[in-house]
């Protein structure tokens, strides 16, 4: 009997103990007026330690105005529109801006004025379109711009051939052809794979990269007139119309399959994406794809091996600096897709320019927020000329604002005059551009395996161009089904 | 005449705690009792009237107001009405078991009063309930539990599969009631269709095979080591399990990267002169799902292999040397004196298996997740139906169809334990090994 009583004693308290954590929270009587911005950024910019000097910069300015900005300390890809609503998310949130207009579509980030913002008049008309939505026929603008994202070329200074200048510079411009055009690079991949006198022939590459990945490899459906989704008359995004098989896609793709035929397997799957920042450090692989936020990774590795070396830390880590360069995608691509074709016998009509996949990262302020306008205050901090040059100085980002990028070194204002020209395809600004990354995936990483079925003999899926369009219309079609299919 | 008055007098109480919970007893001068019911009677309809009737009606409606967050408007939200709904009717259940019990208590003190006993003080009673029926509080917390963390997600996951929730439909859009519409595009949307019917047959063909090879291949390793001559025998116990150690999700990785074009196996291969081979690519196809049953007996078989060498270890080496006088072969002593052992023992085991191979999320998701192959929707040859499940929820936000889809795996599996379950030996001659 007692233990039957103790036991239910133990019952009563475990249940009063469950319950009372039920019931409202009391609001706290707060003692100071202070605001407090929860700011969530990426976390390259938290390593690095941007994020500290950022907050701890709009904290000093505005501590006299009561406002303080922290670390919203989640995950990156915290979804404010499961968090939001139920005031759990940040107030100001930096992203890319695909995933930043997916939270617009449901107004789950705020509209803002943007000429209030400073750096309104230094931002290109094409990086405020990217945070542009139309709803009820009106357009509203929903993100500050900050930085735009591009594949870029990331290469060893040292691995270039010694007689560049002489022998891979046609215009002697001072920059190597296969910096320029896709066919001198597909040239010089070859020159390297032929003269690979290793075993088993693979100590090195060229060109290489995961070609199952659109972001990445988008040059060679754009350059030839693919687009994701098309307009509608008012300029709106329309995800009914889905264009990758638009234009002369399939003959990019022909391309393509024939640069895969100068890499190994890896191009298939994510190998390279894997490996790219080892094996241009050990010097196996030429040069790699990759987006400039990953700039670190590849000096890091370069420095482990000239440790590795004998050379200090110090002493690695400057050398590494100096010698691996970032460079922007050739600029030309062979209009009929044929890259083995000698381009000192190509005419200007020969060529299609170089149009590649990009975004623009930005901020947006929740919808949710309790304090607007200390938001609006803080973005506009963050997107000053000091802030930004920091930023593009702590993380080797290609700032929008054409103030900073003028004032800096050659490669982010290429960038930005890339933006400006039209080279960049950024991605679309809507929901449904989810649905477009595993089918094209597929597809791409499908056709760079042709060559190395015909390797081993078997038959080839794409031996055609048109079996190519084909293969692009599926595309379309399974991006079209995963949309509507079920709506 | 006297006697049918006598039950009109007394019946009172009881037809007063048909209409207010507790009436009954404080008629009955059960004073604490009744105020306790009285309580609850008065807490529900207090419920009622401040949230319980309109999260009803709610359940129903699943709102009515659009949320606009850049007008303010904080709208309805569709998903937490239908919980707040689901909870309502929950409240409801247990006010109307409370009421039933407060009815039955009624009549109980009044056949007691009738007999011209006296009904016990509160604390008397209270103290023989947990003398006599101790079992309902010490399962109280437990079955709570159950209902809350197991019972609920599976009735709201069912719930959902009744809406359009998904696609577009995410709040602030509001959520409508569609009937059986999910289940409809399962079994008529030429495309899902297929696409479902090619996964369930693989789906069954993988929990099949993937139990079985998991099963023997554990047993097999158990009997192995469970050999006289087999020297060392703890050392080579330990490497299974070290296999089983290993988070599973870290081990799929590694084996992706051992699969893949730049990890060891291809480079073997190429570094003898051999052509590199796309274990995982898209056209893998069955090589592709032959890599998915090893990876899983890599995974699973230290498990089936610990759980056969603690019954083994229970055999009766008796019948054995009966069964060598009588000029039975090894084979023979294996199928009609291990097996039939083991299995008896396992059965709940080898169910279990099967579920759990059926639902086999990570294997696939982690080899080879991120391809849809020709022919299917959303999903790859390899996908099981769990992985479309989440392709289609999570990665595309198909929520209704993929509790649909939930739904009818849930059908499936607990069919097919229940079946096997009732028809084994283990459930029909439960006592034969006591």
């Amino acid at each position: 009997m007692g233990k039957k009583r103790l036991t239910s004693l133990i019952v009563l308290v475990v249940i009063i103990l469950a319950f009372s954590g039920c019931g409202n929270k009391k609001e706290k009587n707060s003692t100071t007026e202070t605001i407090t911005l929860r700011i969530l950024e990426n976390d390259t910019a938290k390593q690095k330690g941007y994020l500290d000097k950022l907050l701890n910069a709009f904290n000093e300015a505005y501590k006299d105005k009561g406002i303080q900005a922290v670390d919203a300390n989640m995950e990156e890809y915290s979804d404010l529109a499961a968090n939001g609503p139920y005031g759990y998310g940040p107030d100001v949130i930096y992203q890319a801006n695909d995933k930043l207009m997916t939270y617009a579509e449901d107004k789950h980030i705020l509209p803002l004025s943007i000429e209030d913002f400073d750096c309104y008049e230094y931002t290109p008309t094409e990086a405020w379109d990217a945070f542009n939505i139309n709803i009820d026929g009106k357009t509203y603008c929903c993100g500050i711009p900050v930085n735009i994202q591009e594949p870029m070329l990331f290469y060893r200074e040292d691995m270039m051939p010694e007689n560049w200048e002489t022998e891979w510079d046609d215009n002697k411009n001072g920059i190597a052809d296969f910096f320029e055009n896709w066919n001198d690079l597909y040239a010089y991949s070859k020159l390297l794979r032929d003269t690979d006198e290793s075993e088993n022939k693979d100590s090195q590459y060229g060109f290489m990269s995961s070609f199952n990945n659109l972001y990445l490899n988008g040059e060679f459906l754009f350059s030839y007139g693919a687009y994701i989704f098309g307009e509608n008359e008012d300029g709106t995004l329309n995800a009914e119309d889905i264009g990758l098989s638009a234009g002369e896609s399939a003959t990019g793709l022909m391309a393509l399959r024939q640069m895969a035929s100068l890499m190994n397997e890896g191009c298939v799957d994510d190998t390279i994406t894997m490996n790219r920042y080892e094996k241009i450090a050990d010097g196996t692989y030429f040069c790699a794809v990759s987006t400039p936020d990953t700039y670190g990774l590849f000096i890091e590795k370069l420095s482990l091996k000239y440790e590795e070396d004998g050379l200090s830390e110090t002493e690695a880590t400057k050398k590494a600096s100096e010698n691996l360069k970032m460079v922007e995608l050739p600029a030309l691509l062979p209009a009929d897709g044929d890259l083995s074709k000698d381009s000192s016998t190509m005419k200007e009509n020969d060529w299609v320019d170089t149009i590649v996949m990009g975004g623009i990262n930005g901020y947006g302020i929740s919808s949710y927020t309790k304090h607007k306008e200390a938001c609006i205050e803080f973005v506009n901090f963050a997107t000053s000329y000091e802030m930004i040059n920091s930023r593009m100085e702590m993380l080797g980002i290609a700032p929008t604002r054409s103030d900073v990028a003028e004032a800096s070194d050659g490669i982010t204002d290429t960038i930005f005059k890339s933006l400006e020209d039209g080279r960049i395809y950024l991605m679309p600004s809507i929901k449904a551009v989810d649905q477009i990354w595993v089918p094209s995936h597929t597809l791409l990483g499908d056709v760079a395996k042709d060559p190395f079925r015909e390797m081993a003999g078997k038959d080839i899926k794409y031996p055609t161009k048109e079996k190519m369009k084909q293969g692009l219309e599926k595309v379309d079609k399974d991006i079209y089904d995963a949309i509507y299919t079920l709506k | 005449m006297e006697q049918e008055n006598k039950i009109i007098k007394t019946s009172f109480p009881v037809k007063a705690s048909m209409f207010v919970t507790g009436l009954g007893q404080l008629l009955q001068k059960q004073w604490i009792k009744g105020s306790l019911y009285l309580s609850c009677f008065i807490v529900y309809v207090f419920y009622l009237i401040a949230v319980g009737a309109r999260d009803i009606k709610g359940f129903f409606t699943l709102g009515t107001v659009k949320g606009d967050a850049w007008l303010g408007i904080e709208g309805d939200d569709s998903i937490m009405m239908l919980l707040k709904g689901l909870l309502a009717f929950a409240i409801t259940a247990i006010f109307i078991a409370l009421h039933i019990s407060n009815i039955n208590d009624a009549k109980r003190a009044n056949i007691s009063l009738e007999n011209g006993e006296h009904l016990p003080k509160f604390t008397k009673a209270c103290a023989t309930f947990m003398d006599k029926k101790f079992y309902i509080i010490a399962l109280a917390i437990p079955v709570v539990g159950v209902l809350i963390f197991n019972v609920l997600p599976i009735i709201f996951m069912i719930l959902i599969s009744f809406t359009n929730y998904g696609g577009d439909i995410v709040p602030p859009e509001l959520v409508d009631w569609i009937g059986f519409d999910n289940f409809g595009k399962i079994l008529t949307l030429s495309s899902i269709k297929n696409t479902f019917f090619k996964i369930l047959g693989w789906n069954f063909v993988w929990a099949t095979l993937s139990t079985f090879i998991n099963y023997f291949g554990g047993l097999g390793l158990a009997l192995l080591l469970n050999k006289k001559c087999v020297k060392g025998k703890t050392f080579w116990r330990s490497f299974p399990i070290l296999a089983y150690a290993v988070p599973g999700f870290i081990t799929l990785l590694g084996f992706k990267f051992m699969f893949s074009y730049g990890g060891p196996i291809n480079h073997y291969i190429t570094m003898n002169g051999g052509a590199a081979i796309g274990f995982l690519d898209i056209d893998a196809g069955n090589m592709a799902r032959i890599i998915g049953l090893m990876v899983n007996a890599w995974i699973s078989v230290p498990t089936s292999m610990l759980l056969a060498t603690g019954i083994l270890s229970n055999m009766n080496n008796d019948l054995y040397d009966a069964a060598s006088i009588d000029g039975a072969t090894k084979w023979k002593q294996f199928i009609k004196i291990t097996l039939p052992f083991v299995i008896f023992s396992t059965t709940p085991v080898l169910i279990t298996s099967f579920v759990g191979n059926f639902n086999n999320f990570g294997i696939f998701y982690f080899l080879r997740g991120g391809l849809y192959n020709e022919g299917y929707f959303l999903a790859s040859d390899t996908d099981l139906l769990i992985n479309w499940l989440y392709n289609l929820s999570i990665d595309n936000n198909y929520y209704g169809i993929g509790a649909a889809i939930s739904l009818i795996i849930f059908i499936i599996t607990s069919i097919f334990s229940l079946l096997t379950y009732v028809r084994s030996n283990a459930y029909k001659k439960e006592d034969t090994y006591r």
